[in-house]
């Protein structure tokens, strides 16, 4: 776990309750232990106002959530958080805004290191639902007869093959780490809004810190995917078909792993986080990825510079698509719509060859956009650079 | 092992590992693909009409030097019917522009170009030296660069030519992306994004400032092809590192497209395509068509942040400021919520703290919405400005004032100016701080 996350402890009085001896500074102010907690809570539950409880509602009316659970700093905060949360509200109503389902993806064929953190989560938080995936299953959640199917390159022996080794085989041919890493981000992704609308989960509630999705502005900006920042990083309805919601989205990082370091050991002990500057050592590596670039140069910047972060991220929340063009053309891979059947990497300014350009209108399995295409090159037969 | 042969006439060997792709080229292929690539651009855009007045702003760098010979190369070899032109801002520092200066003229003998090299002292009655002796070593790089992003404009109006062609590439175009994103600047990340730009033809009369077009023919070029054309045409351009240091939004930004094309060579192009579409998602801008449609769009005076604007400021003051900016307003915007979720000190037994007064809780969110960024015109001297007088003639407003014996013409009458109540230092601090809020 993370050391000397918490700035040595000051003599201040904390500037919020002008009672208790301060323990960190944040943001500028030395806060003590009680009033960082609620800083961080204030922060998360205010973002889930939609959530409250309902008194008219019957009980069978529950409302739904699922919160994927990665057992990194902010997936198992929130986790935290919201326990806590729906405790309060319990003694104080008699019952809560919602219910959690809590889903575990299992990336690496981990089973036993996944299920083992699972039971201890579910150990400590028993209110909830548990399940764990591997990832495989993305291929047999989604229906067999999808466009993401024919992203596996068949082989001529059996067309049926099990949901193993089509992931096998799709990630097998994959170019580089940066496109391995893109291609699990964009497939753990769309398992957890398959699973939650198959179990009926009205919203997703990532974990994603301000700093992750400063990350992943840059870093979605890098890989092509700047046409879909807008569906990635807001609350409310995505295209995907189910709500997203950030709650931590106006809390760092470096301020979960604080709390976490405050909090009571149980929670340290559910947390598997890689520390920071783990990603600085790999830098010089051929296994670098797009996705370590972006998180090593936040880290840095969250140290000096924490408003520049949030505010990354508040700006890329002013991205709008104008409801006229969401278009029903899909990317087969990470199912996100591509704006005017622009799909691939040709035909615009950027290629500079003679192709033409033409906006696909009909949908045919396997087309991807500009992003996936560069993870998931399809060109291998086309002779044309890219 | 067998030389590989080059991926484009499978004839020759391959000697050259193209930046961009990592495909093997002869040299005469590299060539040809590299210049048919910038045609591709110039046709698919509709850069340039037959028999247009095109001035090169010419530094005697690289990309300016390569921009230049591809032009004269393409120009015959397509028949593009254009009027090429040299254009040189010479900012009156001593022996700064010298070796850089004598590049461009030996250029401009080679390709058989007309060259007008402008100074500062024509184009605002001021050298930098003597803005220096004025304001002194601090601010002077405040001048620098506003005065910069003008000159060519300026110059172009001036000779009577509607058309200036810069020799931004690829690796700037997504360096400004990045840099404007970490900035929190979507206005000026959708305008920089477009490879056309220009000010609207708002005044009639022709040498008005207002009228220049400016377009980047290299903007899906690599940096790093840009310099293989130069070394394998042998082409005469001055390499200097430039002597100042990019301020820290631009240097971080420059840093990660770096790694990024390391990592991934098509990282720069995917930079590029990520910023015209993110540019027809920034409300306000009526373009819905981003970077792909060559409607004339609005040029900004800092469009260009260029190396010069930060020259002596310190690494990491720019970020710094606008940190401490950024901080202050979200105190400010916090400052109610805050109040109202502390104050009333809700049972702490848990730590939890239950939103039951939920309607005023909203204060916090950021209300979805971008202030539009109004371009009008420099009451001044007709330069296309968000404000009433563009930064150049506040500038020189300072200095005018500070030198009040000297009348200068600089196309408007430099005496009519409102005196205000701001010795020269003032005016510059002023202009360091509209600089940093971004507007
Ligand atoms: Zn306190
Ligand atoms: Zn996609
Ligand atoms: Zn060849
Ligand atoms: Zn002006």
């Amino acid at each position: 776990m993370p050391g000397k996350h918490v700035a040595s402890a000051t003599d201040e009085v904390c500037r919020r309750c002008k009672d208790n001896i301060s323990v960190l500074i944040v943001r500028s102010e030395p806060l003590c232990h009680e009033c960082f907690a609620r800083y961080v809570h204030t922060k998360a539950i205010k973002r889930l106002e939609s959530f409250r409880v309902n008194f008219a509602a019957s009980v069978d009316q529950q409302r739904r959530i699922l919160l994927p659970l990665s057992f990194g700093a902010s997936s198992t905060t929130l986790l935290h958080i919201l326990d806590l949360h729906l405790k309060t509200q319990k003694s104080k109503t008699g019952r809560t805004g919602f219910a959690i389902n809590v889903l575990c993806v299992d990336e690496v064929d981990q089973v036993s290191a996944c299920a083992s953190r699972l039971e201890l989560v579910r150990d400590q938080y028993p209110d909830h639902d548990y399940t764990s995936l591997p990832l495989h299953h993305v291929f047999r959640l989604i229906p067999n007869d999808s466009s993401l199917g024919a992203l596996v390159p068949s082989s001529s022996d059996d067309d049926d093959a099990d949901s193993k080794t089509k992931l096998f085989r799709l990630t097998a041919s994959l170019p580089s780490a940066s496109a391995h890493a893109d291609v699990l981000y964009t497939l753990r992704a769309r398992l957890i809004v398959e699973y939650a609308k198959q179990n009926a989960c009205e919203s997703i509630l990532w974990g994603d810190s301000t700093t992750k999705l400063a990350e992943k502005t840059l870093a979605e900006t890098a890989k092509g995917r700047g046409f879909s920042l807008p569906w990635q990083i807001s609350d409310g309805p995505s295209p995907m078909g189910i709500n997203f919601h950030y709650p931590l989205r106006d809390v760092l990082k470096k301020e979960l792993l604080s709390y976490i370091e405050l909090a009571q050991p149980t929670l340290t002990l559910l947390v598997h986080e890689p520390s920071p500057g783990a990603t600085q050592a790999s830098t010089s590596s051929k296994n670098t990825t797009i996705d370590d670039l972006m998180k090593q140069y936040f880290e840095s910047v969250e140290e000096n510079f924490p408003s520049i972060v949030s505010n990354v991220v508040r700006t890329t929340g002013k991205l709008e698509v104008p409801a006229s063009s969401i278009s029903e053309l899909r990317c087969s891979l990470c199912s996100k719509p591509v704006p005017g059947g622009r799909f691939g990497i040709h035909g615009w300014g950027g290629d500079q060859h003679d192709g033409v350009e033409s906006p696909s209108t009909v949908i045919y399995p396997g087309q991807l956009c500009y992003g996936c295409t560069r993870s998931l090159p399809q060109t291998r037969a086309e002779t044309r650079i890219a | 092992m067998p030389p590989t042969p080059c991926a484009l006439c499978h004839t020759n060997r391959a000697l050259i590992l193209r930046p961009k792709d990592h495909s093997k080229l002869c040299k005469t292929c590299f060539i040809t693909v590299f210049e048919t690539e910038i045609h591709h651009t110039i046709t698919t855009n509709a850069l340039f009409a037959r028999g247009e007045k095109i001035a090169i702003g010419a530094s005697g760098g690289k990309d300016s030097t390569v921009l230049a010979s591809v032009l004269k190369t393409l120009n015959e070899r397509y028949d593009y019917g254009l009027d090429l032109i040299l254009l040189s801002i010479d900012e009156g520092i001593k022996g700064y522009r010298d070796d850089s200066l004598e590049t461009v003229k030996r250029n401009a003998e080679q390709y058989g170009m007309e060259l007008t090299i402008l100074g500062y002292d024509e184009l605002y009655g001021w050298t930098m030296d003597q803005v220096v002796e004025q304001v002194g070593k601090k601010g002077n790089c405040t001048y620098c660069g506003v005065f910069r992003r003008q000159a060519l404009d300026r110059g172009a109006a001036r000779l009577g030519v509607k058309h200036v062609v810069t020799g931004h590439n690829a690796d700037d175009v997504a360096e400004t992306v990045l840099m404007n994103l970490l900035r929190g600047d979507l206005p000026r990340l959708s305008r920089t994004t477009s490879i056309i730009t220009s000010t609207p033809s708002a005044s009639s009369d022709p040498a008005s400032n207002t009228n220049i077009k400016r377009s980047k023919p290299l903007k899906y070029a690599y940096e790093k092809e840009i310099v293989l054309y130069a070394h394998h045409k042998n082409l005469d351009y001055f390499s200097t590192e430039c002597i100042y240091s990019p301020e820290a939004f631009r240097g971080s930004a420059r840093a990660l497209i770096k790694n990024l094309e390391r990592v991934r060579p098509s990282a720069i192009l995917d930079v590029v395509r990520s910023g015209e579409d993110m540019a027809k998602l920034v409300p306000g801008s009526d373009e819905g068509c981003g970077g792909t449609c060559s409607s004339n769009r609005p040029v900004a005076e800092e469009e260009e942040g260029g190396c010069g604007s930060a020259a002596g400021r310190t690494v990491g003051g720019d970020m710094a400021s606008v940190e401490k900016q950024l901080a202050q307003n979200e105190t400010a915007t916090n400052n109610d919520l805050e109040v109202e979720i502390t104050s009333p000190r809700p049972s702490t037994k848990n730590g939890a703290v239950p939103l039951s007064n939920g309607k005023k809780a909203k204060k916090g969110i950021t209300p979805k919405k971008t202030n539009k960024q109004v371009m009008g015109q420099c009451k001044r001297c007709g330069y296309l400005s968000s404000q009433e007088v563009c930064k150049a003639c506040v500038l020189l407003e300072g200095l005018n004032k500070a030198r009040p014996k000297n009348k200068i013409e600089v196309g408007y009458d430099v005496q009519e100016l409102q005196q205000r109540d701001q010795g020269v230092d003032g005016v510059a601090d002023a202009m360091q701080q509209t600089s940093i809020g971004g507007e």
